[in-house]
């Protein structure tokens, strides 16, 4: 079946079988590996994408319900040909050893700094509890966001 | 996963249809959340899976000194809606412990209901509020009292033809609530879980009690024999604690992997005079 | 590719340069290459990878944990639409799989282990793979794996290395059940305890954990030109090209391994995991071929930490002084030995801690059970022994009622002391500063906040051996070359687990050769382009691949200048290389393009390739404790504050802070990344972490049941970075990978018992462990 969807902001026709993910429409149909596969439950966050600015486990959402919606992954984040400002923080203070969280970390933050855009360490903290990472410990991962949020929140 | 067919029916007597058709063949997709894992893992192959997404299901209507919320309301929603905390709080609050931030832009009402874990907040909730479950088929609607429709692990009353509609609940007027957990890792199912309503009159007394639990049998329980040793009574900590313990009393908890009987059992009593507490606290801010 | 020439040993002093105040690239916190690629999704792991006519690979494995295989039929898969082929023990050429000591080119001997690749006759664990499925789809080769039909016969097993070490127990190989056996015996063990004031004994118990790296076990095979079998891998291991072409029984230069940047590996991807699998199937079928594992296979199948039971008898006088200390060691191999005969040998190294003890005896077995095999894992048997010692340090402090931070001091080892095996310290021990810095770190106690709550604090100090063992005559190699444009390239086999490694060689280059980081191009990891370096394990490769290149690019310096000397007229002693240019003292320059023309016309290269001998030794007698068994060690101190809830046992951490001596810091950031996430690991397994199995099934297969910690289970881990200016490594650098993992563990427990009185022995410390330490569960 065809499945039309709205991938980082451009219209995509993707012809899929039902029992597909999400994530494997995105990574074997697609070529975009952005999203990675971690655990296949929803639990790792390694597979986040956002479905219309939301959080949501590609790995849980079967193709067909991925119709007309807007998907954004990582490389949807890039300005100007350049890096997020949220991607640069991640760059800067370090918070990104073997990188396989990054992806969901990056979505998950940004996602929720929209909402909540003078949130705290202990919300940003809270915020990402779903977004597992074994590598650094999380603390340079929330120093990057407080400090993309401090700067985003002072224009600057 | 093993392949299936893919219906999208867009009225509810459309995918009741399927149902009937496809009896325990088909499986029913909402958030997906708890369906899709089991299909990853290939635990189940269902020839069919009836999308429900595009049902018109989705809405939260206070009437009548009740609160109606569609079986595709999603987590988030009830955690963002401000009928809802004005109206039932500790559904927000429960909503807001439901598994992590994707979970909740995904899971539906519905879907956690019908999937029925022991350890989840959502069917704790309904047990405790004594909510009513809106079922259709294609042979009509029941309604059925959430304290029979969870019959077992991972059961409830659903026949395979039936879909679950919506969920009411009683307004909490003047009531205090409260959600106490404990997991082994945040964001984790809950090894036990208790919820409590407590409503007071004006003299401060209980009025009005509700005390139930996640995580301590196959299936939400509530504890009625706790419940009314508080009604009338002043909600005072020794009283309070005294309901808590004997709540725990009329528990029957196993033993798993993860914590012992006599664990949850400890974890009934502290968490329920916690839940009490916290639910007093509030009703008397309400007062 | 240069091999160790006999007889040639350089002592790592020789190459360590020497430290200069004006250092600017190495130790400052660098933006590392990898992770703008990372941020942007621009890396190919090794799972994002498509080549045309693709299959796709599946195992087939074992439910039971003993068994004998009656009946083994594929033909049903074999024949389903878009199957390539079905593969069992007796399609594999050389069904033995050598999964001794990793990448080593020198005689193991007692470390020498084997398994078959896939199942013959008999299966001794659950998740032992017995058949391999190559399909045109996943779904596909799964679907035909359902259909292999496999009759087993359930047979008795061990599952405890108890159990296996009795009389009469079933055996899970011929040989019998015990896999090792050492020893340590120094000085008079009576004597110590008699002259002791207080003798304090425990039992403590470590479970079986999971590396659980968020990348599954990954890669893709295609037969290359000239027939040259490629497999592109997730791994800490590119020398595994060797082990698989014994397998496939083709010569070893017929088999190349591109080792990817990993998304984690943590000792759980330096066995072989699908890479013989890949090279069998993509050899039967000529096509390429991709597996990944599913993260409940990963968490079934792949090999665990060793669980241990362990001993510990301690004397110490009333001042504080520990005078004996006699431990039991009991560890659990699995099915397959792996690399656990070496494991073990850590422990026992590492059985008394970082502390001079007159009298020490460590009595060390591992035994083979019917449980998932276990082999490396971060931290690699110093681990276990880090709680076993650090939490009777703190019972002889409470017995003492003396304070954590002072026996520390009283205890720890100075350079010039003996360890239990007899290696003199030739480096700086900074336990002593190092346990009063964490300590001090926590700052003011935090006030709790409810009568049911209590806070207390703990200590706990660990050495952890970086570089392999001596006698296994480790070596590494690099190749450093400028371009004719004067950028430069650094060819490593260094596999890249994400503690930038890759990075860290990037910096040295550049620092040595006066260029900027960003003018460095680094390539590593491919066993056919790359010059081997060893395995990304044991804390080694700084240490290791840093020599290497700091080696290679010295001596590329010598070549440069002494044409630059020739072409200016100057002593080349007297020159410097900086900002892309030559410079002599009278201000003169030559731009570095220049330089390398004339290198070009005199034939004299522009590159260099250089080969790290690590100082070697010959095996030690351990039991009449005499030699050196690790190159160096890496000391650490751990101290946590936590808060108990004394009525459900919940046990949260408030502060934590991690303090290391780790030499020289070549990129800061990265050592603390590397401190703050080796420490949240070990917050897992003091936590929350353990693979549960019941007579060898597990009950623990999907991240919903096997728990690591999230952002919300830890705090902020505040690392201090200590440079004692003393290592082997580069700069002066010592290994920093593990050694953060092994004190959490007993931390906890310490600031557990502080803050309540009560004592956990057992690994993870649940709540209801607590809860029962504190005596409010009883009964099942």
């Amino acid at each position: 079946m065809i499945v039309s969807l709205v991938l980082n902001g451009r219209p995509r026709d993707v012809d899929v079988l039902p029992s597909e993910t999400l994530l494997t429409v995105l990574r074997d149909r697609l070529g975009i590996f952005d999203a990675k596969e971690g655990c296949d439950e929803g639990v790792c966050g390694a597979c986040t994408v956002l479905l219309d600015g939301r959080p949501v486990s590609s790995c849980l959402l079967l193709a067909p319900a991925v119709r007309e919606r807007r998907v954004t992954t990582v490389r949807g984040l890039e300005r100007g040909g350049g890096l997020h400002p949220l991607q640069e923080a991640f760059v800067r203070h370090g918070a990104v050893q073997c990188g396989f969280c990054t992806p969901g970390m990056l979505l998950t933050a940004l996602a929720f700094l929209e909402r909540h855009p003078g949130a705290t360490r202990a919300q940003i903290r809270t915020a990402l509890e779903g977004n597992l990472c074994r590598c650094t410990g999380y603390a340079k991962i929330l120093d990057a966001v407080e400090a993309y949020a401090r700067e985003e929140g002072t224009g600057g | 996963m093993h392949p299936f067919e893919y219906a999208a029916p867009a009225t509810v007597d459309d995918a009741l249809g399927l149902l009937v058709e496809h009896g325990a063949e088909a499986k029913v997709l909402a958030g997906g959340q708890s369906l899709v894992p089991i299909l990853n893992y290939r635990l189940a192959k269902p020839r069919i899976v009836v999308d429900i997404n595009d049902l018109p299901l989705a809405a939260i209507r206070v009437e009548d000194g009740r609160l109606t919320l569609g079986a595709l309301v999603r987590h988030h929603h009830l955690e963002e809606s401000a009928d809802v905390a004005r109206h039932c709080p500790v559904l927000t609050e429960a909503a807001g412990l439901v598994g992590n931030v994707r979970v909740r832009s995904l899971g539906t009402l519905g879907g956690s209901v019908a999937h029925a874990d022991p350890a989840a907040e959502l069917p704790l909730a309904l047990v405790a509020l004594g909510a009513r479950i809106g079922v259709r088929s294609a042979r009509g609607r029941r309604t059925i009292e959430a304290r029979g429709f969870f019959t077992g692990f991972l059961s409830t009353a659903l026949a395979p033809d039936e879909l679950l509609t919506e969920v009411e609940v009683p307004v909490m007027r003047g009531a205090g609530s409260a959600i106490e957990e404990v997991a082994r890792r945040a964001g984790d199912f809950a090894l036990v879980a208790a919820l409590a309503v407590v409503g007071l009159d004006r003299r401060g007394r209980v009025e009005t009690a509700r005390l139930a639990f996640a995580g301590v049998g196959p299936t939400p329980a509530r504890v009625v024999a706790a419940e009314e040793a508080l009604v009338g009574q002043e909600p005072s900590a020794d009283r309070l604690a005294h309901a808590a313990a004997l709540a725990a009393e009329g528990l029957d908890p196993q033993s798993d992997p993860f914590a012992s009987a006599a664990y949850r059992r400890l974890l009934a009593r502290v968490l329920a005079r916690r839940a009490l507490t916290r639910a007093v606290v509030r009703a008397m801010g309400v007062l | 590719m240069a091999d160790r020439p006999s007889g040639q040993v350089k002592p790592a002093a020789a190459d360590a340069l020497t430290v200069t105040p004006a250092l600017r690239v190495v130790g400052q916190p660098v933006v590392r290459h990898d992770a703008r690629d990372k941020v942007a999704a621009a890396t190919a792991y090794a799972a994002d990878w498509a080549m045309p006519g693709m299959l796709h690979a599946t195992a087939l494995r074992s439910p039971h944990p003993s068994a004998r295989i009656a009946k083994l039929d594929t033909s049903r898969a074999a024949a389903m639409p878009g199957v390539a082929c079905v593969l069992t023990a007796k399609d594999v050429p050389r069904n033995t799989l050598s999964t001794d000591v990793p990448g080593q080119t020198t005689a193991v001997g007692p470390l020498r282990a084997t398994l078959h690749v896939l199942a013959e006759g008999r299966v001794r664990h659950q998740g032992e793979p017995v058949a391999l499925v190559a399909a045109e789809t996943l779904e596909g080769a799964r679907a035909a794996a359902e259909t292999i039909e496999v009759e087993y016969e359930p047979l008795p097993g061990v599952f405890t290395a108890a159990e296996a070490l009795a009389a009469g127990a079933p055996r899970v190989h011929e040989a019998g059940n015990l896999l090792a056996h050492w020893r340590v015996v120094r000085g008079d063990l009576a004597a110590g305890f008699a002259r002791a004031a207080v003798i304090v004994e425990g039992e403590y118990e470590t479970q079986f954990v999971d590396a659980a790296y968020l990348e599954p076990e990954s890669g893709v095979a295609w037969i290359d030109s000239d027939g040259v079998i490629t497999i592109r891998v997730s791994t800490q291991v590119i020398e595994h090209f060797r082990d698989v072409a014994e397998v496939l029984t083709v010569p070893q230069n017929r088999v190349r391994v591109i080792g990817t940047y990993l998304g984690g590996g943590f000792g759980g991807k330096e066995d072989v995991t699908v890479e013989v699998y890949l090279g069998l199937l993509a050899m039967k079928t000529g096509r390429p071929v991709k597996m990944v594992w599913t993260r409940q296979e990963s968490l079934l199948a792949r090999a665990k930490r060793h669980p241990y039971r362990m001993r510990y008898r301690t004397g110490a006088l009333a001042s504080g002084e520990i005078v004996a200390q006699q431990v039991e060691l009991l560890a659990d191999a699995g099915a397959y030995a792996y690399l656990s005969a070496l494991v073990l040998l850590y422990s026992t190294v590492t059985a008394a801690g970082p502390y001079r003890v007159p009298a020490v005896e460590v009595e060390a077995r591992v035994a083979y059970t019917n449980n998932p095999p276990t082999s490396a894992m971060r931290g690699f048997g110093a681990m276990q022994t880090t709680f076993g010692y650090e939490s009777q340090m703190e019972r002889v402090t409470r017995a003492l009622g003396l304070e954590p931070v002072h026996v520390r001091q009283v205890n720890a080892l100075r350079r010039g002391d003996t360890l239990p095996v007899g290696q003199v310290m030739e480096t700086h021990v900074a336990v002593p500063e190092l346990a009063r810095q964490a300590w001090d770190a926590l700052g003011p106690a935090t006030p709790p906040r409810a009568p049911h709550v209590k806070v207390g604090r703990g200590l706990a100090c660990n050495l952890q051996p970086y570089g392999r063992i001596v006698w296994l005559h480790d070596w590494s190699s690099a190749w450093v070359g400028f371009e004719m444009d004067g950028s430069l390239v650094v060819r490593s086999g260094v596999p890249d687990v994400g503690g930038g490694q890759a990075s860290s060689l990037c910096q040295i280059a550049a620092e040595v050769l006066g260029v900027r980081l960003e003018s460095v191009s680094v390539h590593i990891s491919d066993s056919a382009l790359t010059p081997l370096a060893g395995t990304t394990t044991a804390s080694r490769q700084l240490y290791m691949s840093g020599n290497a290149v700091l080696k290679a690019a010295r001596e590329l310096r010598e070549q440069i200048l002494g044409i630059a000397a020739a072409a200016l007229d100057a002593d080349a002693g007297a020159l410097s290389l900086a900002d892309g240019a030559v410079h002599a003292p009278d201000g003169r320059s030559l731009p570095l393009p220049d330089v390398l023309r004339q290198c070009a016309r005199a034939g004299v290269a522009r590159s260099h390739l250089a080969v790290y001998h690590a100082p070697a030794g010959e095996p030690v007698d351990l039991g009449r404790g005499s030699g050196k068994v690790f190159p160096d060690y890496t000391f650490g101190a751990h101290a946590v504050e936590v808060e108990v809830d004394t009525e459900t046992g919940m046990v949260r951490v408030m502060k934590y802070a991690a303090a290391h001596d780790v030499g020289r810091a070549i990129n800061p950031q990265s050592v603390e990344g590397q401190i703050q996430g080796g420490a949240v690991q070990g917050l897992g397994y003091a936590l929350m972490e353990e693979v549960i199995l019941e007579r060898g099934i597990n009950l623990t297969t999907s991240f919903a049941s096997y728990l690591i910690p999230s952002a919300a289970d830890v705090a902020d881990v505040a690392p201090i970075v200590v440079e004692s200016g003393e290592g082997l490594g580069p700069f002066n650098a010592r290994g920093i990978g593990e050694p953060p993992i092994g004190p959490p563990a007993a931390a906890i427990a310490n600031a557990i018992e502080a803050a309540c009185g009560a004592r956990v022995t057992r690994l993870p410390i649940t709540a209801e462990r607590v809860a029962r330490a504190l005596g409010l569960v009883e009964g099942a």
